[in-house]
């Protein structure tokens, strides 16, 4: 399918799935993203009609997913004051047998919960859906610069938690 | 070289790695050296373990549906790139858009564009138009017994019956009839490869899935007779 969508019901049909797996990036909890999911797309067909025409129709779509997703999290902090323990299956990537490895993916992952929710947007907006930084600005606020430096800074953190096992 | 060192090229190091910058002279040198080598090696492990938790799990496939009114009620539709891959009546677009999304883990999207000539081809057929229909059929999911079954009742004219029996024996397993039955029932392309066109030995209805009502309607719009 090409071309901008002509309503709001075509635009949820066409992005849905894409935007449930970067939900799931984003919160690592499959419920969470269904329902930051279901905001998403209750908010886009709310703000459809303003929407420009000739706008970036994706990135318009992603910033409303990064923001349902923040007010998702802060809730969950609100409600439990602690972090969630990561529940490696649930993630949408497919995990590999051997026992180290899960010992080395369960550090990253417990890395990435613990990124700031801008720095982690930013670093699966680069990595998973070829977000250029000026989209990820426009996604997620301020500049190119900052773009580019939440995505260094969060890939500099994951580093750093598999040094201990490398050296 | 201390490890507090080894970070003064990391924003090189991740240039390169996500950016697909090239690195300078400099640190070109640096990273054929034993420090360089381990940064390196520690930021692709990074990634990696990135990619596995949170990278593209396998990207299901898209399936176009629409739904259509017809005499016999709500007709679902569903195709792929390659044609059409399922037929549903006497259900919910909500459970229709289920099953396509369980049973062949497809990402459904609704598209009349891409349903267009499944469509027309159907409207046709319930009004009388036409009774043949000249579509492209995706097989893929579809298992070789059943392939073979379906085939051949879809070599059976419109307006004719057979029986089980017959196509069993045009499969080549004559005693197969009932088997032919059973997988009659699991068609998932229905109207469209005629299982309606193949009943119980003596003329009789036989079975269907859609319900005896519904292969009755379907005989009767292509004009075929039955016994009794």
């Amino acid at each position: 399918m090409h071309g901008s969508p002509t309503s709001s019901r075509e635009l949820a049909e066409r992005h849905r799935h894409e935007i449930l797996r970067y939900l799931l990036r984003l919160l690592g909890d499959a419920e969470e993203a269904q329902d930051a999911c279901q905001q998403t797309f209750l908010h886009a067909h709310r703000a459809f009609g303003r929407l420009r025409a000739g706008s970036n129709v994706r990135a318009w779509l992603f910033r409303i997913a990064t923001n349902a997703a923040r007010s998702m999290a802060r809730g969950r902090a609100r409600r439990s004051g602690r972090m969630v323990e990561v529940e490696l299956d649930g993630l949408p990537g497919r995990c590999p047998p051997s026992l180290e490895d899960r010992e080395q993916l369960r550090a990253v992952a417990r890395a990435v919960e613990a990124l700031p929710s801008r720095q982690r947007a930013a670093l699966m907006l680069r990595q998973f859906e070829g977000f250029g930084y000026r989209e990820i600005a426009s996604c997620l606020g301020g500049n190119e610069a900052a773009a580019r430096a939440n995505v260094y800074q969060a890939l500099k953190k994951l580093r750093a938690v598999l040094l201990e096992d490398s050296a | 070289m201390t490890r507090f060192d080894d970070a003064r090229h990391d924003d090189v190091l991740i240039a390169m790695l996500i950016d697909g910058v090239p690195p300078g002279h400099e640190v070109a040198r640096w990273l054929r050296t034993e420090a360089g080598r381990r940064r390196l090696a520690g930021y692709r492990r990074a990634l990696g373990g990135l990619s596995r938790l949170y990278g593209d799990v396998r990207p299901r496939p898209i399936l176009y549906w629409c739904s259509l009114p017809s005499p016999i009620g709500r007709v679902l539709v569903a195709a792929s790139d390659a044609g059409l891959v399922r037929v549903g009546f006497r259900r919910s677009e909500a459970s229709f858009v289920a099953e396509l999304r369980r049973t062949l883990d497809a990402e459904p999207v609704r598209s009349p564009a891409r349903t267009a000539e499944i469509v027309q081809q159907l409207r046709a057929y319930f009004a009388g138009e036409r009774l043949a229909f000249d579509l492209k059929i995706d097989f893929r999911q579809v298992s070789p017994f059943l392939r073979r079954v379906l085939s051949a009742a879809a070599s059976v004219p419109p307006g004719q019956v057979v029986s089980y029996g017959e196509i069993a024996r045009r499969i080549g397993q004559p005693r197969g009839s009932r088997a032919v039955g059973q997988a009659l029932g699991r068609n998932p392309m229905p109207i469209i490869l005629p299982c309606h066109r193949v009943i119980a030995a003596g003329g009789k209805i036989g079975g269907y899935s859609g319900g005896l009502r519904m292969k009755r309607a379907l005989l009767k719009i292509e004009g075929a007779r039955l016994a009794g």
